[in-house]
């Protein structure tokens, strides 16, 4: 931390660590309403749980997003925020926000759009929110009349997200135009904007972290962005499926969805060979395995799995069947959980005190149990999903007598889940483990002189 | 490639498709209404999908397999289940299902009448939007169809029935087609009651049915009788709190429009070779 205002990053990744705990509350919930019967049937159904559960996992990724930006901004700009005030009031308004938004599912209160639940108030104070911090962040870069590419490209996916986010606050009477539309807040956020995002984190952290040449990473960083969109906006075509949408949409999203892994393998090599090239002499061990993970499981999730059930003719059959969360949490784990606890690990030596900068053992066992429990889950989703796929569609057994025939995959999700939540809490614990800086601390060592040493043996 | 080529990559990969999928989405809302029919949004309709949405149905059910997990897609059920069983059903769901049976159970939504009425017209509209014909085969709430998962999906069930040397084939292709759809309530196997008795036995039964003296239909033959039940189904009510009330049958009442005479002949066939 060479910056004062960096330490507002600490409080927004604080945020998200207690939300992240309180997602997984209900998810394990959920997990076991799978098994039945429901003792809370009556009092927390399973749809408040898993609009909670969705809900509170958007709400504190986007969290760490922000405070990713407020930490990397700074850094970037070589300069103070314009203003931690504004920062600290967005912070509040979003944590009440969230709160009361979960507070009000509990007792039915919702707009009832999957992922986009939140009633209107709600939904205004995202965006003003994002606006908040768009003003502070552009005011901090015209201050500092320097910014960066990795810079660049992480901003322009936040307003990007949020001009996305536009659509979703309009009413639709035809319910096929509002599924249609619903999908540009969250297709081309998670298979969009969000990679963006993530692609911009990962390579300020492999400059960091490997000290690998900022020309090569923000070059490469554009072509794959380039791919993203190339790929991620027709892409967008395998969620118009049997929607009622003219029947050109099906073919656009085979192909270009099967295109979509391509960017995401050129994240992963992108990834490996910045710490190939590397000395591997950054102390942050912990912070590269968050960092390399995060690209190698964003490829397993969001790639490869994506690709499994993505082209029309399997998708016929294996759409709305469990094989959809097979995908879609080891996707969203993988690219945007991973990322944004690589961003707290690799900033944690810096903002808070006490902490040696090469991780804990804690952290470790944080990492390695989350990469189990939630492989695990993956796979459980997956044969209740492929099961699911033939009992129910294929053979024609009724949905309920086909979800009493795959239980056992129940019992597997519940017992990884487990696991990955032993994980989630050691992170959390760690986390909150020592307290945060105050101030600047001219006895650490500044956090980019990787990026320096690295350049400085170059020339 | 330079770090300048990388950028104009960066922008032309960008604006460029974001342009194409612009273009697309200005010509499919040329063709919403036609695929969507848009002139049968009622009020009832609309109402119904904001019934839909604020009772969270989404985070259960699917709809055109969109949704969550946790409960059956509702794409199609219109087709499957008449309006009566529907409202039935709605009125108190745990009357149909039961935890320790079914292991889950719908909780009341508890909606008055009108909303009923409007989500069941709003499920009725979402059923005959025009989906590339998604799913290829229907989806069932309960029951299965083993025995006679003969029929491939990828074939149409009339497809070279007419070859066979009965009616009696034709029609049980019929009876596995959608629509009609017969097998997503009706069993053919014996004590599987669906959401509509097993018609196992039924080509004998129905002599020992208008023999009845509670039998409160106009047939004289086991096939008129038949006949009756499909296109009249509230003539006489079977038995079962799940199969109808206050002298109304939850099957649809609609039949009479959707199969010809001959059809129906077909089915009777069929059904009479069920001993």
């Amino acid at each position: 931390m060479r910056y004062r205002s960096q330490i507002v990053a600490y409080w927004y990744f604080a945020v998200a660590m207690c939300l992240f705990g309180l997602q997984l509350v209900f998810g394990l919930l959920m997990a076991a309403k799978y098994l039945g019967p429901d003792p809370l049937l009556e009092f927390l159904p399973f749809d408040r749980a898993k609009a909670i559960h969705t809900n509170i996992l958007i709400v504190w990724v986007l969290a760490g997003f922000m405070g990713a930006v407020y930490y990397v901004v700074p850094e970037e700009s070589r300069t103070e925020l314009h203003s931690t005030k504004l920062a600290y009031w967005g912070l509040v308004i979003w944590v009440i926000m969230g709160v009361t938004a979960v507070i009000g599912y509990l007792f039915g209160y919702t707009h009832g759009v999957k992922m986009l639940e939140q009633p209107l108030p709600h939904k205004m104070a995202i965006v003003v929110v994002m606006l908040m911090m768009f003003y502070n962040v552009f005011m901090t870069i015209k201050k500092a009349k320097r910014w960066t590419v990795t810079e660049g490209v992480l901003l322009a996916g936040l307003v990007l997200a949020a001009l996305l986010y536009l659509p979703a606050l309009l009413r639709y009477e035809n319910y096929t135009i509002e599924g249609f539309y619903r999908w540009w807040t969250i297709h081309l956020w998670v298979e969009g904007v969000w990679e963006m995002i993530q692609a911009s984190l990962l390579a300020f952290l492999l400059i960091r972290l490997s000290g690998a040449d900022r020309e090569v990473m923000e070059k490469w960083l554009y072509v794959i962005v380039g791919l993203v969109f190339l790929a991620g906006i027709l892409g967008t075509a395998h969620h118009y499926y049997w929607i009622g949408v003219p029947q050109y949409w099906l073919p656009l999203g085979g192909f270009f969805s099967a295109l979509e892994p391509l960017a995401l393998f050129g994240m992963a090599i992108y990834a490996y060979f910045a710490m190939r090239r590397s000395r591997l002499d950054h102390p942050n061990g912990l912070g590269i395995h968050w960092a390399v993970g995060s690209a190698v499981f964003t490829v397993f999730g969001a790639g490869i799995l994506g690709l499994a059930h993505t082209w029309p003719a399997v998708n016929k059959w294996t759409h709305g069947t469990l094989i959809t969360p097979m995908h879609g949490h080891s996707a969203f784990y993988g690219a945007y959980v991973m990322i944004v606890l690589a961003m707290i690990v690799y900033t944690m030596p810096y903002l808070t005190r006490g902490r040696s900068e090469s991780g804990s053992t804690m952290g470790y066992w944080a990492f390695w149990l989350q990469i189990a429990g939630m492989f695990g889950m993956t796979l459980s989703f997956a044969t209740a999903g492929i099961a699911q796929t033939y009992l129910e569609r294929i053979m024609g057994l009724g949905y309920l007598d086909t979800q009493w025939e795959i239980q056992v995959h129940f019992l597997m999700l519940v017992g990884t889940g487990s696991v990955f939540v032993i994980g989630v809490i050691l992170f959390i614990w760690d986390f909150f483990r020592y307290p945060p800086r105050m101030d600047i601390d001219p006895n650490v060592p500044a956090d980019d002189r990787w990026e320096r040493n690295a350049a400085a043996a170059r020339t | 490639m330079t770090k300048r080529q990388a950028r104009w990559f960066f922008l032309v990969c960008t604006f460029g498709f974001a342009a194409i999928f612009i273009a697309l989405t200005i010509h499919s809302h040329t063709r919403f209404p036609e695929l969507t029919n848009a002139d049968q949004l009622s009020p009832d309709v609309v109402a119904g999908k904001d019934v839909w949405h604020a009772n969270n149905c989404i985070n259960c059910h699917t709809l055109f397999g969109e949704g969550a997990y946790y409960a059956p897609d509702l794409t199609k059920i219109t087709d499957h289940r008449g309006t009566e069983y529907l409202k039935a059903f709605l009125r108190d769901p745990s009357a149909f299902y039961s935890e320790e049976k079914h292991r889950r159970v719908m909780p009341n939504p508890e909606l008055t009448e009108e909303e009923i009425t409007q989500v069941i017209a709003f499920l009725e509209w979402v059923s005959k939007v025009d989906n590339q014909n998604w799913p290829p085969r229907p989806i069932l709430v309960s029951g299965g169809t083993f025995p006679g998962t003969a029929v491939a999906p990828d074939v149409d069930p009339t497809e070279g029935a007419e070859g066979l040397s009965s009616t009696a084939a034709e029609g049980e292709a019929l009876f596995r087609q959608s629509p009609p759809a017969c097998f997503t309530c009706h069993s053919t196997a014996p004590g599987v009651n669906l959401a509509g008795p097993t018609l196992a036995g039924i080509g004998t039964r129905a002599a020992q049915v208008i023999e009845d003296p509670n039998y409160t239909g106009n047939a004289q033959t086991p096939e008129e009788y038949l006949v009756e039940s499909i296109l009249e189904p509230s003539a006489y009510l079977v038995p079962g709190e799940i199969y109808g009330a206050n002298g109304m049958s939850f099957m649809p009442n609609n039949y009479s429009d959707q199969l010809t005479e001959e059809q129906v002949q077909l089915l009777v066939d069929y059904m009479m070779t069920l001993k």
